[in-house]
């Protein structure tokens, strides 16, 4: 649940470097899941266990979402997929606890995000068809067009942002209604639709949108 | 020319903007529709070829996330009106 970021306190005292509560718990889910990784990693067999199964197995799915759209590239596009992936996925997931606010009900994670997303994909695309002919291609089809193409590529990170956001400070304004309508209630129903059920799926959605926009930027 | 004060001017502005909120909600109509057509497609999809399930799903997620970004707008918009006011 994240019915809206709070500042709590201030970075050396000083008005300019605000900290939010969705920062704080960012900051936890990056901590934490840097921990796992060095525990799993320290380890690895030829015949692994449990966990590094597990782990193996989310790795290929995530390789197998992207290879389609990327023919050939899917080795590469991993951990920066990958990492946006599970840190959205975690981020959504950890607000079921009741009192967690979900760093991505915060518009300037998800349009953090966004950004480095919007850099990636114009980056591949200037690396694939070189530079000049990468802005070239917004002149297409005709010159007259090309104020649409660059609006059109503006809007990108701002729906890619927003659709995380709204999603997560929708379903956290709800949770946060039903609390203090029946206080004392957890509304476990509830926490598992918004939390569980679309914090996954927009995770999901989220790296799917990101490999779309650097497919179209890399054959554009 | 009758003079308003400033907590009556105040009050009507803050009803505007609730009242703008609930409009701008009006939008939700559309993704509605949207998602229900894309999942009525991918329904009829998968019963004609249920071998192809998990990229009907995966396709039919994407187009319904794409559509659901004028929905989010509203809500968005209906947030800053409820809550700067």
């Amino acid at each position: 649940m994240n019915p809206g970021p709070k500042i709590v306190r201030y970075l050396f005292g000083n008005e300019a470097l605000p900290i939010s509560d969705t920062l704080i718990v960012s900051w936890i889910v990056v901590i934490l899941f840097i921990i796992f990784a060095r525990i799993i990693t320290l380890n690895l067999k030829m015949r692994p266990g449990y966990v590094q199964n597990a782990i193996e197995m989310l790795l290929t799915v995530i390789e197998d979402q992207i290879e389609p759209m990327l023919p050939g590239e899917g080795r590469k596009f991993l951990p920066f997929i990958g990492t946006i992936f599970i840190f959205v996925g975690l981020g959504n997931l950890i607000g079921v606890i009741p009192g967690v606010p979900n760093p991505t009900g915060d518009l300037n994670t998800t349009l953090g995000l966004a950004l480095v997303v919007f850099l990636v994909s114009h980056y591949q695309g200037m690396k694939e068809n070189g530079v000049w002919g990468y802005l070239k291609g917004f002149t297409e089809p005709v010159f007259f067009l090309l104020p649409l193409n660059i609006i059109s590529e503006l809007a990108k990170p701002i729906s890619h942002s927003f659709r995380l956001f709204g999603n997560i400070v929708g379903g956290g304004i709800i949770i946060t209604i039903i609390y203090q309508a029946v206080p004392g209630l957890i509304p476990v129903p509830i926490h598992a639709w918004f939390d569980l059920f679309i914090g996954a799926i927009q995770a999901l959605i989220f790296g799917m949108v990101a490999i779309a926009y650097i497919s179209v930027a890399k054959t554009s | 020319m009758v003079e308003f004060s400033p907590e009556v001017i105040n009050t009507i502005i803050k009803a505007a903007a609730l009242l703008g909120a609930g409009f701008a909600m009006i939008a939700g109509i559309g993704p509605g529709v949207g998602q229900g057509y894309a999942a009525g497609k991918a329904v009829e999809a998968v019963a004609r070829q249920p071998e192809a399930r998990g990229n009907i799903i995966t396709t039919m997620l994407l187009g319904q996330a794409v559509a659901e970004s004028t929905g989010i707008y509203s809500l968005v918009i209906a947030i800053v009106l409820i809550f700067t006011i």
